[in-house]
């Protein structure tokens, strides 16, 4: 069966208005004036019953595309008096905050249309709607289940543990629409996850329910669309474009960047930042990460006191839930003039009427950009308004190619995960929970979803081992989750928790070790938990640093256990530059993007400099303008922003090279170390993958560890003695996985992803018995479980797919694949240089500082060889 | 005589041949698998395999102390607690005359197991100049004239050696003196972990040691002989 995804034209107005039933057009006439773009295309298409995917930039009308032909179905049966005891639509979303507002937004047209009817006298019965997420009470599920809702609004997680109560599944096993919503936001492992879910779903469905997926802008749409359907179910996508034009710009505070992270051009960066809150009425701000933008909140309202109190609020992801609630409804009440945002306002939570977002350092996507702009005029009419303010001579370059991209609307291209063996895991437990499967169905089943499209039968059956208990030998009913009967060919569930151990510790959304900060003095506030930080930021802290949380500064004392105590009310300034924590990485498509405006700007300066003195060349002023002038028009960018990114050109040019999309200039510098610094603009996470190579060829040369840098503008090495010729010719292609796998054996990423997807495949349990375990319980005991599971099996699937995580999911082992075979191809040409120190391109990843290690020597060697330099240092008085 | 041997401590006096061994903690598999962490059971085979190498470097002994914590869970006895304890036991009747086990804060009900083996459960045991302590718990005998050594378990010792680029913890021996007395703080037997740096955790003993000036033995991953740094104080 050949699958047809193909994109879909808008029908005339006319058509979409014949479709819909006299009272369901009244109502919509009477809220709007006409159908929008995304209506035009959506609505008799799901009409038709036909699986489609509606891209629309935020401010589209998606939600009521999806919705308006169901509704128009449900109030024609409704009407005729033949609305049947069954859920006829789930909406699923990712966000649960989302799913209150979709249910406010369904509920009242509902209860219009019904005011309509009885104006009019029509008998109609009531169309119910149903919201459960893991926030709803008992006793609200209780009368669900007793009064089933026609439309049923949940979350991924909570739909996939109603498909294992039977009550549920009959009311749905008729099921005709499903509209996943904010698809674009699923191209992760919960995304792998709910695709089974709609497998499991259309498995027992009588009638294959219409797919509806809704997403914000997104590329390859055909990818997305086939990850909605599964395989050999035809798609239609409806890429609607966006008509409002984008209104952005881009500068950076001060008068030169260079001044860009001294303090008072960090008085300037508020100025700046203040004269935009004025400008507008609601101004939000995204910073990239948590730390960010605690720090942002706590200068605006240091640098001008009184000015904001109440005014402004901080939203990020590890705030209460609460607090969040509280800042949006704030915000949806304009109560609010600025917001200062992470990643977590990035969804489409309704949040009011922003008027200029800012983007704070780079997006690092061309798909996330737009997004965040995109939350500024959200109502029908205004254009998306905003501007990216840039701290560093990096960021302007990239932000620069971000802004083109955005405005030449080039979507960068996202990837699903493949094949995840921890979320099948967890899948096949809980298809073995809802009934006893035959093992062929079951596969099929599984094989339908678009990412398990080619798992193989191998891979399966260690998955179903592990659950059966196999690998666990005489304790196999300690471990067995399953059963398997290779005879009769059967899979089914084993024990009697088996129901309430997926409920509690379903999902994918792994529980991150946080410590909580506790004031120690001033006396009066001992005690006082004051919020939490992330582990790893508690690893970068040493006694008596300062940093800040929540808008406030503490000084760090000292840490026992899960909790880090400080001092509160102190003076002195952080001394934790957090900026750089949770990096989000560049995009593979933008990095190229950047690459070769590198290039076509180093032809337009002229094989000029090579080690000249710094700023004593430049160029004629004719060329040097017509430089500058090409700067303007390729970015899109004003006068001083050219001129900025022409001189970091020119000062790179002139002490060492410009490296560019066909050349990688490798630095050769003398530190306390050797360097060898490669310029490889392709994104953290492809250099992510080189780092580890080309470390692991170096640390295997002189069996010794290598320390590594990694950026999204290249990455280093770092040992003893690099010889470069040898290093760089050792990596090939086509050894890149077999390389890796050998790199990461004995890096902390790899165990921590392996927690991750040791629970995720219900190795180790959150909740059992009752009982919750700490992400820090949960952590020490993964460390003891990865040492027992490598002696088990160095192929245990679980830890295969930890493998896979890190090197396809967190690294991207295929572009970095790519890049080699230009390398082996002369597409891309390494040049080594010798320098004396690290270039001006090469600043920022330089001072990165070391990020991890390439342990050659084992524990043993390094042991005697710190007790052979021990004893020398001490001069041999041990005895 | 005293002699490391890897993990464990063997000692000649008065023509008697003891073997120390450290906390053991077993069955701490199977707690994990009651709070819902899927852990396979290795530990034991390899607690006896370390065992049988240990033994081959030193013979058969007279005496075999275990410094407590034998087992892992408090107050309750587990399945695979009550086969190891057994079998451990099992095990060292083999090779040594007399078992005595140091009890443990961990060992609460070790009784009903003992019971059905010649082993002799006490809170001290004081055999030639030597007593040995679990470690949580003072006892006025400890003070005895007599005794010159005190041989203890309990803080599972371990220190981290690192040279600015990579830390790596090791299991070790701390010695030195408390009280007139000469101190032996030896590292756990069990597997599971290697224990805590003294210089960044409380080890939870039950005197104040000046550990600074206590030198450091370290214990190799693949040798049974250990690697003497000096003080503790002055370890990089």
């Amino acid at each position: 069966m050949t699958q047809k995804i193909e994109y879909l034209k808008p029908y005339r107005a006319s058509e979409v208005k014949e479709i819909l039933n006299p009272l369901v057009s009244e109502w919509f006439f009477s809220k709007f004036k006409d159908f929008s773009a995304t209506q035009l295309y959506g609505v008799k298409t799901i009409h038709d019953r036909k699986n489609i995917l509606v891209s629309a930039p935020t401010g589209g009308t998606k939600t009521l595309t999806a919705f308006l032909s169901i509704l128009n179905y449900l109030v024609d049966l409704a009407l005729k008096d033949e609305l049947e005891d069954k859920i006829y639509c789930c909406y699923c979303s990712p966000l649960k905050a989302l799913s209150n507002d979709i249910y406010v937004n369904l509920v009242q047209p509902l209860e219009e249309i019904a005011k309509i009817a009885e104006g009019k006298g029509m008998k109609m019965q009531e169309i119910r709607v149903g919201l459960r997420t893991g926030d709803t009470t008992v006793s609200e599920r209780a009368k669900m289940a007793r009064k089933v809702p026609h439309i049923f609004v949940t979350t991924p997680e909570t739909l996939a543990i109603v498909l294992t109560t039977q009550k549920f599944v009959e009311k749905l096993a008729m099921l005709e629409f499903i509209v996943v919503d904010e698809i674009h936001a699923l191209t992760n492992k919960r995304g792998v996850y709910l695709s089974l879910t709609l497998e499991r779903l259309s498995n027992f469905s009588a009638i294959e329910p219409v797919r509806i997926g809704l997403s914000a802008t997104i590329s390859p749409l055909e990818e997305i669309a086939k990850f909605l359907v599964g395989q050999d179910r035809d798609c239609l996508i409806a890429d609607v474009k966006l008509v409002k034009e984008i209104e952005i710009d881009m500068d950076f505070p001060g008068k030169e960047i260079l001044d860009a992270w001294t303090t008072t051009s960090h008085r300037e960066l508020y100025d700046m930042l203040d004269k935009i809150i004025e400008k507008y009425r609601t101004t939000l701000i995204f910073t990239n990460t948590r730390a960010a933008t605690e720090r942002v909140v706590h200068h605006l309202k240091e640098q001008f006191p009184g000015k904001y109190v109440g005014l402004i609020g901080a939203h990020h992801s590890s705030m209460s839930k609460d607090r969040r609630f509280e800042i949006e409804n704030m915000l949806r009440e304009g109560k609010l003039r600025a917001v200062v945002s992470s990643t977590s306002l990035e969804l489409g939570i309704d949040i009011g009427s922003i008027d200029f977002v800012v983007l704070l350092t780079s997006p690092k996507g061309v798909a996330r950009a737009l997004q965040r702009i995109g939350r500024a005029g959200h109502q029908l009419h205004s254009n998306p308004k905003g501007m990216f303010i840039v701290l560093d001579r990096d960021d302007l370059v990239e932000c620069g190619v971000l802004m083109k991209e955005m405005i030449e609307k080039k979507i960068d291209k996202t990837e699903i995960p493949h094949n995840a063996l921890d979320v099948l895991a967890q899948q096949i437990f809980g298809m073995a929970i809802s009934k006893v499967w035959d093992v062929e169905e079951m596969l099929t089943t599984i094989r339908k979803s678009y990412c398990y499209r080619d798992l193989t039968k191998e891979d399966f059956f260690a998955v179903v081992s592990y659950l059966a208990g196999d690998y666990a030998l005489e304790h196999r009913n300690v471990y067995a989750k399953i059963w398997y009967d290779p005879v009769e060919k059967k899979i089914g569930k084993r024990g009697k928790l088996a129901r309430v151990i997926y409920m509690t510790n379903l999902g994918t959304i792994p529980d991150e070790s946080h410590i909580t900060v506790v004031i120690t003095t001033p006396a009066d506030r001992k005690g006082q938990q004051v919020g939490k930080v992330d582990e790893g930021f508690l690893e970068r802290m040493k006694r008596g640093d300062v940093f800040v949380l929540g808008g406030q500064k503490y000084q760090f004392l000292y840490s026992r256990g899960m909790k880090a105590f400080v001092k509160a009310d102190v003076s002195k300034n952080p001394t934790i530059p957090s900026w750089f924590s949770e990096m989000l990485p560049l995009t593979f498509d933008v990095a190229l993007e950047i690459g070769r405006f590198r290039k076509l700007l180093k032809e337009r300066m002229g094989g000029f400099g090579g080690g000249r003195p710094l700023g004593r060349s430049d160029l004629p002023s004719r060329k040097k303008q017509e430089a500058l002038d090409f700067v303007r028009k390729h970015l899109y960018c004003n006068v001083r922003v050219a001129q900025e990114i022409y001189d970091y050109f020119r000062e790179q040019n002139d002490f060492s090279e410009i490296p560019d999309e066909k050349t990688i200039v490798v630095e050769k510098f003398k530190d306390e170390k050797e360097y060898l610094l490669f310029h490889s603009l392709y994104g953290r996470r492809v250099n992510d993958a080189l780092a580890r190579a080309y470390g692991y060829a170096a640390a295997r040369l002189r069996m010794r560890d290598i320390g590594l840098g990694i950026s999204d503008n290249g990455f280093y090495i770092a040992g003893e003695k690099l010889e470069e010729q040898k290093i760089l010719d050792w990596v090939k292609a086509k050894d890149l996985r077999t390389i890796l796998k050998e790199a990461i054996e004995t890096t902390d990423v790899l165990k921590r992803r392996f927690r991750h997807c040791a629970g995720r495949s219900l190795m180790i349990l959150r909740s059992y018995k009752g009982r919750d375990k700490s992400a820090g319980k949960q952590q020490v005991a993964s460390e003891f479980l990865y040492r027992a599971v490598k002696k088990i099996s160095n192929e245990f699937p679980i830890l295969r797919e930890a493998r896979r995580e890190v090197m396809e999911d967190l690294m991207d082992v295929k572009n970095a694949e790519q890049v080699l075979r230009w390398v082996e191809n002369g597409k891309i040409k390494f040049k080594v240089r010798r320098t004396p120190i690290v270039s001006p391109f090469g600043l920022a990843l330089h001072m990165v500082g070391r990020m991890d290690l390439i342990k050659m020597e084992n524990r043993a060697k390094f042991l005697r060889r710190m007790h052979e330099l021990h004893l020398k240092a001490i001069g041999n008085k041990v005895k | 005589m005293i002699k490391h041997v890897g993990r464990c401590l063997y000692i000649e006096s008065k023509g008697k041949k003891i073997l120390v061994i450290g906390d053991l903690h077993l069955g701490f598999e199977e707690a994990l698998n009651n709070t819902g962490i899927f852990v396979s059971r290795t530990m034991f085979k390899e607690m006896i395999n370390y065992l049988v190498g240990v033994f081959e470097e030193i013979g058969n002994v007279d005496e075999v102390v275990l410094l407590g914590d034998v087992k892992h869970t408090f107050g309750s006895v587990l399945k695979q607690e009550w086969g190891d304890v057994l079998r451990l036991f099992d095990f060292l009747e083999e090779r040594g005359k007399k078992i005595f086990v140091v009890k443990g804060n961990h060992d609460v009900i070790l009784r009903p197991i003992v019971k059905k083996k010649d082993v002799f459960l006490v809170d001290y045991y004081i055999a030639g100049g030597f007593c040995f302590l679990h470690g949580d718990r003072d006892f006025a005998e400890n003070y005895d004239k007599k005794i010159k050594y005190w041989v203890v378990g309990h803080g599972h010792p371990a220190v981290k050696i690192g040279n600015g680029v990579k830390v790596e913890k090791y299991k070790a021996f701390l010695m030195g003196k408390h009280l007139g007395k000469k101190i032996i703080l030896v590292p756990s037997f069990f597997d599971c972990n290697l224990g805590s740096d003294p210089r960044e955790n409380n080890l939870g003993y039950a005197w104040k040691f000046n550990l600074n000036k206590f030198n450091v033995f370290v214990v190799q991953d693949d040798s049974l002989d250990v690697l003497d740094f000096g003080l503790l104080s002055r370890l990089p």
